[in-house]
């Protein structure tokens, strides 16, 4: 199974743009349910990411990028 | 103890010290109905600095409580739940801030279990923010390790890390003495502070603690011993696996600074004949100084060269960030110090 993880909507605004502030994992990791994978920032206010299924784990956009609510993040296999 | 990670690393939680911290909280909080925390926007906010993320939600508002911004009165009925057996961890929001509560945390927090003969302990943390580094000036970027250390009673921790920070705070908890929890505001891994790295690391998910009272070698060395805390931990890393194979660094990580482990810092430098210190707290009659005379009440023949010392020069912190760089201990002046000291 193969899941996309998204950048969360955290802003009212749909044009708002986060940043991801902080990956947790690398690319080629495996991560379990539940695990933190990324903190992220729209406005200064922050969220956690979590991991939804176990599996291995490929990162779509750079550290401390800005990034478009909704963007794809990452993906796990 | 301070991993670097790799890029062939697999399957490995890692943590923010912030969050590492509040997951030791919430541990023993499952495990101890007598643990509840106090303070300045700890309940929903979750801790200025995030040393309480998350806590709210699980145990509500009974447990982690939210206080009005008066520091005499939530140390002091901290102090009375901690004599009546309670476990409370207190946060007071940034050391400057001592200056109101001090009567509380030195003449009570600190001696009443000497003054009751021993019949009394005070099983509390006092956590608190401390460090500089983003430009919050003279009032909210000071250190003051040393001053709490200075004053029988206290014990005082100083991690560098999430692993330290989590072990040391689980530690802490469980001390049946006073226990003072300093977390620098730089090695937190907040996402609206200057990054640094290694404020991000494995951290196990299960409760472990990290012993009170001992130092470890973050990075193993033979030809300069290099002392340090917190932050500046980070920093000293850097520079020691910069100058590999060129010099070889030992980076010995206090952990904690009431009690001192003398003994880590005589065995090291035993070996080295070489010593920098670097601290981010004033250079003045404190921690600097004190590790220097742990070498010299000894034996100062162990000396090949004399001590460097890269400490907060005796000036409040400026609000400039110009100025704030240059006094705070920096990569630069760290690899300067111990090329000085090789050289000597």
């Amino acid at each position: 199974m193969s899941v996309i993880i998204s950048f969360p909507e955290m802003s009212k605004d749909e044009s708002a743009e986060g940043v991801l502030a902080t990956w947790f994992v690398k690319t080629g990791e495996r991560v379990r349910v539940g695990q933190i994978i990324a903190e992220v920032a729209v406005d200064k206010v922050s969220l956690d990411v979590e991991a939804p299924i176990d599996g291995t784990v490929t990162l779509l956009v750079e550290e401390e990028s800005a990034v478009r609510q909704g963007t794809p993040i990452a993906q796990i296999d | 103890m301070t991993a670097t990670l790799t890029e062939t690393e697999v399957g490995i939680r890692r943590l923010t010290t912030a969050k590492a911290i509040s997951e030791g909280i919430a541990q023993e909080m499952r495990d101890n109905q007598e643990v509840f925390v106090m303070g300045e926007d700890v309940g929903p906010y979750g801790g200025i600095f995030g040393s309480t993320g998350g806590l709210f939600d699980e145990f509500g508002a009974s447990r982690i409580i939210d206080t009005p911004i008066s520091e005499t009165g939530f140390i002091g009925a901290g102090i009375g739940a901690a004599v009546e057996g309670m476990r409370p961890i207190v946060e007071l929001m940034f050391v400057d801030f001592f200056g109101v509560c001090m009567d509380q945390i030195y003449n009570h927090m600190a001696k009443i279990h000497y003054e009751s003969g021993g019949n009394v302990k005070v099983p509390m943390v006092l956590m608190t923010a401390t460090g500089g580094g983003y430009g919050d000036a003279a009032q909210h970027s000071q250190c003051l390790w040393a001053t709490f250390a200075h004053m029988p009673g206290l014990k005082v921790v100083v991690p560098s890390n999430p692993y330290d920070a989590k072990g040391l705070m689980i530690s802490a908890i469980r001390d049946d003495n006073p226990v003072l929890f300093m977390f620098h505001k730089g090695v937190m891994g907040l996402p609206w502070m200057a990054k640094n790295p290694r404020s991000i690391g494995p951290v196990p998910e299960e409760a472990y603690t990290v012993p009170i009272g001992k130092a470890a070698i973050a990075h193993a060395g033979s030809a300069v011993t290099v002392v340090s805390v917190s932050l500046s931990v980070q920093h000293c890393l850097d520079v020691a696996e910069a100058l590999e194979g060129k010099t070889s660094v030992e980076v010995l990580d206090l952990r904690t600074i009431s009690p001192l482990d003398r003994e880590s810092i005589l065995t090291s430098v035993a070996k080295t004949g070489r010593l920098v210190i670097v601290d981010e707290d004033y250079k003045s009659f404190g921690l600097s100084g004190e590790v220097v005379a742990t070498i010299t009440d000894v034996d100062p023949r162990m000396l090949k060269a004399p001590v460097q010392r890269v400490c907060y020069p005796d000036v409040p912190v400026p609000y400039s960030h110009v100025l704030e760089y240059e006094a705070l201990p920096t990569r630069d002046k760290i690899q300067t110090a111990i090329e000085a000291v090789m050289k000597g």
